[in-house]
């Protein structure tokens, strides 16, 4: 038995092409190692945004977590996070809920009950959000039937949201589900054409994003994110938008009911870290919307950032993971074309993907990609590589003793500034 | 409302117990999850995982195995994961999953060995109960699948620890607290199962001198034992004098004569404390014990309390006229208006706070 972790090439993936992706990057097709690399692939919610927390978006909501312990027993480190204590409640399943489902008939009264506490200790909830898990998926439970009879009884918002692991590679994943559920929220109201809304993300970003003044400058005064909404009700505003951008595929479908629900159009962004395909993407979104879109001036200071680390550090070896804000194969793509090397990637390639590993290939074909969740890495053995610094927590994992840059902070990088904190940080990271 | 909760967080599942058993035996452990629980025991219940690998596995199932019954798909994973991990045994851990579709443990497990060569352990765990329910079903499993024939009696004394993983301790020391006072009595080896025990310290299990068992999740797995291989088993919490110095500032005595005292953890360990109080005040003060995990009835004395909702604790410090209660710090927001003295006696299992400085 050959105690060593399986990798393939970027050459010989993409000589295998997107169809025949090797049975080690497909998560059906085996079991799925769990490693502190792959806890925010099992376990969503334990970093960043799961279910739970992106359920709490709207400002004022609480959480009932109808569910077997098993599933809410994590939740006490979300809480701990600024902003969320006292937000979740839970109602526990026992198996002979499982046989009679009666603990569908309870919910209501619990809504009512964990609203009541809520006012007792000064607080006025703007919106229950009952959480159901896996149990409920198998059950074929109707929440939405369920939530409107605890509206009625609780007398304010209440809404669903599924954290169905089960379905996560399906046609609705729970992170694509949840979003849907909260927009949904918003009423029909006159349109405004001096609103947008930005969509994907559950925390803002970054404040120095191009993209706020891009929008500004062609006249859009109310830059709309749910995670900067204060108020229950500027939340509902999000509905007057002229139109949406969407910043995270997962927001796709929700974007979708709003087109059809409210008749707000979307365009969709990337994020990305190669300078030219930013400025790309910018000039595409303004023929989209009938108006010129660039940042001359933010994209120089970008080149500058990448230029400054170049100089400083111009042979530096880089190991990329995907438990970070972005796409590692485009990342990895990015460094390798601003002269750094990419020994390894921990990424699950997929088809869509290849635009970027058909590049690769070319440029750096030895660059190995690794799969967090493929058995074999537990015999994964960081001696076989350089890595001067890692990028994501799973890479920094894999390489405890390289410079770390985790890039993975609620706050989301975006475009040009995007670029410029990432070269940035890794400048200081690395720097004596 | 009976199973509404607005203060706590639930406590560490029955599948979290049954991992930590079988943690670092070198097997393959496979959750039979979606990811989600798998996520929960490593990242939340396991302390090790951030530092010890361990071959555990989420199943991946998704929503057309568990619908479809596709047990032949898992049985394929695991013989691919077989040809390819370095194991000893393969273990299945269930979560609510299985439990809803109704998995039959018997038939996976004789579909699995028709395909592996590797003991199969197949634990029935739904998520729905609390860690010690998984913890006991691991140990029994482990002893019944893979504790050999009766060795010859070993020549040096050995003890086997069943009860003492990180959920059922106040703080990770205990473990090697809980050896040293064993090797102080004349054992030449203690073996901590679900701790530091090798395979072939549990197929060796057989030829122990004795087994302690500190905590009630322990106590069916020595029974099997003793009616199995005539091993004796001692129920006990070695230790629990330093421990009860440890949590008190000052002498025990002082902190607990004439005083009404409540003791809330897993029970093997509050009842070991009570002797504890009751031995330094000379019976001067009255003790009760709670615990929301399992309470042996024999074990039990009046006064005493298994706990299952949150209002029961709150009723329980409201009415109970304690002047001293030892508790995790979890559960003090819930009585605010308790006046008493609290003693922060913290239960991983509870709280999910472990801190392995300790």
């Amino acid at each position: 038995m050959r105690k060593e972790a399986i990798c393939y090439t970027a050459a010989e993936l993409v000589e295998l092409g997107k169809e025949q992706i090797p049975e080690e990057f497909q998560s059906a097709a085996q079991l799925v190692y769990s490693s502190p690399a792959t806890l925010a692939y099992n376990s969503p919610g334990a970093e960043g945004f799961g279910v739970k927390r992106a359920g709490l978006s709207v400002p004022g909501s609480i959480m009932l977590i109808v569910a077997p312990g098993c599933c809410g027993r994590n939740t006490s480190s979300i809480a701990k996070i600024k902003g969320y204590g006292d937000r979740f409640f839970y109602l526990d399943m026992t198996d002979t809920d499982l046989v009679t489902a009666r603990h569908l008939r309870k919910i209501p009264q619990a809504v009512k009950e964990i609203v009541d506490f809520q006012e007792e200790q000064g607080k006025h909830p703007s919106l229950v959000m009952i959480c159901i898990t896996c149990v409920d998926a198998l059950l074929g439970t109707d929440m939405e039937r369920v939530a409107r009879k605890a509206e009625e009884l609780a007398g304010l918002p209440v809404r669903p949201c599924y954290m169905y692991a089960l379905t996560r590679e399906g046609r609705k994943p729970p992170m694509v589900h949840v979003r849907q559920s909260l927009y949904e929220l918003l009423p029909k109201q006159k349109k405004k054409g001096t609103s947008v809304n930005l969509m994907g993300f559950f925390a803002p970003l970054i404040d120095d994003c191009e993209l706020y003044s891009q929008l500004r400058s062609i006249g859009v005064r109310n830059i709309r994110q749910i995670s900067r909404c204060t108020s229950y009700e500027e939340f509902l505003k999000m509905g007057e938008a002229n139109f949406n951008i969407v910043l995270h595929p997962e927001a796709r479908a929700a974007a979708e009911d709003l087109l059809s629900r409210l008749d707000i159009p979307y365009v969709e962004l990337t994020r990305l870290y190669q300078i030219d395909q930013i400025e790309k993407q910018y000039r595409a979104f303004g023929q989209a919307i009938g108006y010129e879109i660039e940042s001359p001036v933010k994209k120089q200071e970008a080149l500058d950032a990448v230029k400054a680390l170049k100089t400083a550090h111009p042979d530096l070896t880089f190991t990329v993971g995907e438990a970070m804000n972005g796409n590692p194969f485009e990342l990895a793509l990015a460094l390798v074309r601003y002269g750094f090397t990419v020994s390894e990637i921990y990424g699950t390639p997929a088809p869509e993907y290849y635009v970027y590993l058909d590049a690769l290939a070319k440029l750096s074909p030895e660059t190995k990609i690794y799969c967090n969740m493929e058995p074999t890495m537990l015999y994964y053995d960081s001696s076989t590589a350089k890595a001067d610094v890692t990028i994501g927590k799973d890479a920094a994992f894999y390489h405890p003793d390289a410079a770390h840059i985790y890039w993975n902070e609620d706050i989301q990088p975006f475009g040009y500034a995007g670029v410029i904190r990432l070269m940035r940080a890794i400048l200081e990271e690395v720097s004596p | 409302m009976k199973g509404l909760r607005k203060y706590l967080t639930p406590f560490a599942p029955d599948q979290s117990g049954a991992e930590s058993v079988l943690y670092q035996l070198g097997g393959i452990l496979v959750i039979l999850d979606a990811g989600g629980c798998t996520g929960n025991i490593c990242g939340f219940d396991e302390p090790r995982w951030s530092t010890e690998p361990s071959a555990v596995f989420s199943a991946g199932l998704r929503d057309m195995d568990a619908i479809m019954g596709r047990d032949e798909l898992l049985v394929k994973k695991l013989e691919k994961v077989a040809d390819k991990i370095d194991a000893g045994f393969i273990a299945m851990i269930g979560t609510p999953v299985p439990s809803v579709i109704g998995t039959d443990y018997h038939a996976l497990r004789r579909m699995t060995a028709r395909k592996v060569k590797l003991p199969i352990l197949a634990i029935d765990t739904d998520g729905m109960h609390t860690y010690e329910v998984g913890e006991q079903k691991a140990y029994l499993e482990l002893m019944k699948v893979l504790s050999e024939e009766k060795r010859e009696e070993q020549k040096e004394k050995t003890v086997g620890v069943f009860g003492a993983i990180p959920l059922d301790l106040p703080i990770p020391s205990h473990q090697e607290r809980i050896r040293q006072n064993l090797l102080e009595r004349g054992y030449d080896r203690v073996i901590l199962y679900g701790a530091d025990a090798t395979l072939e310290d549990v197929k060796g299990a057989s030829g122990v001198t004795e087994n302690i068992v500190t905590s009630p999740s322990g106590l069916k797995a020595a029974e099997y034992m003793k009616k199995t291989f005539g091993i004796p088993y001692q129920v006990e919490y070695p230790g629990a004098d330093q421990l009860l110095a440890d949590l008190t500032e000052e002498e025990p005595s002082l902190a607990f004569t004439d005083k009404k005292v409540l003791i809330l953890h897993q029970q093997v360990l509050a009842n070991a404390l009570r002797q504890e109080i009751r031995k330094v005040t000379e019976n001067r003060a009255e003790v009760s014990v709670a615990s929301y995990f399992m309470m042996q009835k024999e074990d039990m004395e009046a006064g005493d309390h298994k706990l299952r909702e949150e209002d029961a604790w709150i009723e329980l410090v409201k009415e109970g006229g304690f002047d001293v209660i030892l508790a995790d710090d979890t559960l003090r927001r819930m009585t605010p208006q308790f006046s008493g003295r609290w003693i922060s006696l913290p239960s991983f299992a509870i709280s999910g706070k472990y801190d392995p400085s300790k």
